[in-house]
């Protein structure tokens, strides 16, 4: 039983915190909460678990009561007998060299008796599907992987409530559906859940889910569909003949052959590892390959010239503000083309506050600017663009990359996020071992079904009725 | 999905799972290290011997390869060091210099390439360091190889916006050092937020426990014992007075 009655939190910097929330998690039953980023899901999320007020400064009102534990009364570690809280980012939650030490940490610090670890380890091991990998180290495993370990660590304590902070948000279609099957488990044994997540569309199957949706600012952007401004080059074709990448002993791309128009956004879809990521580090000049790229122009042949937009928009932030940090090593930057785009990405609020205190979402449309404004002549490449973003930053992202396709860029991007794919113009299917399956128009290769079974991509039923709908349409 | 490292291969020490030394207790191997730490201190011609027996010695646990190779990424710095001294006071300080070098560099490949940061922890513990700071050494060493892969992400990452220091020649970094806070601040970041998540992942599984045990166990054999006695004995030689 989880029960929080009118909590709030004040972190110490002004602006961030958590308005007063009450919520009421019974056993067997499964409260999703939802809101636009910024909104306090994460802060709510560790309010529940106790590591508020624990190991974080602030002000907490009202009360969290965790299995008839106020969480202000007792230690971090007798709140961790009674729930557990997976995080957004199983690879930073891996603190252990092997798989089965990751499972053994938890249940060392309950204090079992050794045959209760050995048993309790080799269930969890079993349960996830991790018995093949138990020595391999966790920060080689692929995202499912590493969410499913960080998932069978927590479980193999037998919690009766556990916390998923967005827990599907790094993972593909297949790693999702298999986590929801796992979880769905979880609260038909009467435990309870509280899942805080964006892609909520995966519990729609799930019989009885509770739904709690928290506010925020809701930002509505002053979009300008225009793009006058920027520097495009219309009608060029993207050539790619032969492309071979080799990682050490692994061959990551083989001799891939493809042709792009300018002025579509094109969606990459494939599973875990086969390359897609690889492909875009390729086209950006950024990875060692064999064979040839190019683009041709009705002046001639052209060296590809696009910006990269990375997962991670922590790697390229330092500056002391979002204008400075747009502006940094730009020769004789074009002011009118900076007032744009600060505006089209919605950022002109933030134009001389610091990148790193804005939001997941905001960071990333200021990397998104970053390589606007060095005016890539061919367009932009996006590596997993929606990743950790609530439906309004995703709204705005899917309409500026619209607006850079109508101007005559070429804009590719991987992604996981079906929803997100189903917007691009084009979409690329890559199979187990990085070849084209299929490569149409969206709408086409969306309806079919075999190409979908060739990658190993398991479709999630809300797909599919979206599909059958369009379809029926 | 690998997670922000699309395409990219780790140059982390990896475990040499068939090396005599990887079931040694771990203990010994710290006492084997700190004795090889203590030998750059004697003279060198008792060094270029121990050299020799050294060499034999990684051949007999087969970690010659990852030990040259990771003396190997110290090339530009050896040469320096050797030049530098070489020019300054002698040729044979600088032999001296690089070889203390060399064997210091080598003794942590020997010892990461066959004990994981589990079994340093619980090394750590055994000789009565207190559990919470045994933990955290462990982890810090466990995150190097990460710092590794961030560093070369980061320095992607502002390579593609133009960002990257100007690091064609040694004066150009000297004069515009300040521009290598586009790689330091993410740097910074990065190891803040994942030392912040891993705290974070610790607590939530009961890390402050008072009830803790320990699953694993340690137990020296006799290929220990044999370590460990013919390192004294190895010891006393080099520094007999002979």
């Amino acid at each position: 039983m989880l029960r929080a009655k009118q909590v709030s939190f004040q972190y110490p910097q002004e602006g961030h915190g958590l308005p007063p929330v009450s919520l009421d998690v019974a056993p067997g039953r499964l409260t999703l909460v939802t809101g636009p980023s910024g909104c306090g899901k994460s802060t709510l999320a560790r309010c529940l678990m106790g590591l508020i007020p624990h190991l974080y400064n602030g002000e907490i009102l009202g009360e969290v009561w965790l299995n008839g534990f106020r969480t202000t009364d007792v230690p971090m570690w007798q709140l961790a007998e009674k729930a557990g809280m997976v995080f957004q980012n199983p690879a930073a939650q891996m603190l252990a060299p092997t798989v089965e030490d990751e499972i053994i940490f938890g249940l060392e610090n309950l204090g079992l008796a050794r045959d209760e670890i050995k048993s309790r380890l080799e269930t969890a091991l079993q349960d996830f599907n991790l018995t093949h990998m138990r020595h391999r180290n966790p920060q080689t495993l692929s995202g499912g992987e590493q969410q499913r370990l960080a998932l069978a660590a927590i479980l193999a304590r037998q919690p009766q409530a556990l916390i998923l902070d967005e827990p599907l948000s790094m993972l593909d279609t297949t790693a999702a559906t298999d986590l929801i099957a796992y979880l769905e488990r979880f609260v038909a044994g009467g435990k309870s859940l509280v899942m805080f997540e964006h892609r909520h569309e995966y519990l729609d199957d799930l019989p009885e889910v509770d739904h709690i949706a928290l506010g925020g600012n809701k930002e509505e952007t002053d979009f300008q569909q225009h793009a006058t401004n920027l520097l495009i080059q219309k009608n060029f074709n993207l050539i790619i003949e032969g492309l071979h990448v080799q990682l050490g002993k692994k061959e990551v791309i083989h001799k891939l052959n493809l042709s792009l128009t300018s002025g579509q956004v094109v969606a990459i879809v494939g599973r875990n590892g086969v390359g897609k990521t690889t492909l875009l580090r390729s086209l950006a000049g950024l990875q060692k390959h064999n064979g040839d790229i190019k683009v041709i122009t009705p002046d001639g042949e052209q060296r590809p010239n696009f910006g990269m937009v990375f997962q991670n928009p922590d790697l390229q932030l330092f500056n002391a503000s979002v204008r400075d940090e747009l502006l940094y090593r730009i020769p004789n930057p074009d002011i009118p083309y900076f007032n744009w785009l600060i505006s089209a990405l919605g950022l002109d609020r933030y134009e001389n506050t610091p990148p790193l205190l804005l939001s997941e979402g905001e960071k990333k449309r200021v990397t998104l600017g970053l390589a606007l404004m060095r005016r890539p002549a061919h367009g932009l490449l996006l590596d997993e663009p929606s990743l950790g973003q609530d439906i309004i930053h995703k709204t705005i992202l899917i309409r500026l990359l619209r607006t850079l396709a109508d101007a005559g860029q070429l804009v590719m991007m991987t992604t996981h996020d079906l929803n997100l794919a189903s917007h691009a113009d084009r979409l690329i299917l890559l199979g187990p071992e990085g070849e084209i399956i299929a490569d149409s128009l969206t709408e086409v290769v969306l309806q079919d079904s075999s190409a979908w079974q060739k990658t190993g991509i398991i479709l999630p039923n809300w797909f599919l009725r979206q599909r059958e709908a369009e379809s029926a349409k | 999905m690998r997670i922000n490292r699309g395409g990219r291969s780790s140059r982390q020490l990896t475990l040499v799972e068939n090396s005599p030394l990887r079931s040694a207790d771990p203990r010994t191997k710290l006492f084997l290290s700190l004795a090889i730490s203590l030998v750059v201190m004697t003279s060198i011609e008792r060094l270029l011997i121990f050299l020799g027996v050294y060499l034999l010695f990684l051949v007999w646990t087969r970690l010659l390869s990852p030990t040259v190779q990771h003396v190997w990424r110290l090339k530009w710095l050896l040469i320096f060091l050797f030049a530098f001294d070489w020019w300054l006071i002698s040729l044979d300080h600088a032999v001296l210099i690089c070889i203390r070098l060399i064997l210091l560099t080598g003794v942590f490949a020997l010892f990461f390439s066959t004990t994981n940061t589990r079994e340093l922890g619980l090394a750590l513990e055994k000789l009565h360091i207190p559990y919470r700071y045994a933990f955290s050494l462990s982890l810090a060493f466990q995150s190097l190889g990460l710092l590794d892969d961030e560093w070369r992400a980061i320095r992607e990452a502002q390579s593609s916006r133009g960002a990257l220091p100007d690091s064609s020649s040694f004066w150009k970094l000297v004069t515009n050092v300040g521009d290598l806070i586009s790689l330091t601040v993410p740097a910074i970041v990065l190891t803040t937020k994942r030392a912040w998540a891993i705290t974070e992942a610790s607590y939530a599984r009961g890390f402050d426990s008072p009830h803790r045990v320990s699953y694993h166990t340690l137990e020296f054999s006799r290929l220990d014992f044999l370590l460990m006695a013919g390192t004294t004995l190895l010891l006393i030689l080099l520094f007999w007075r002979w």
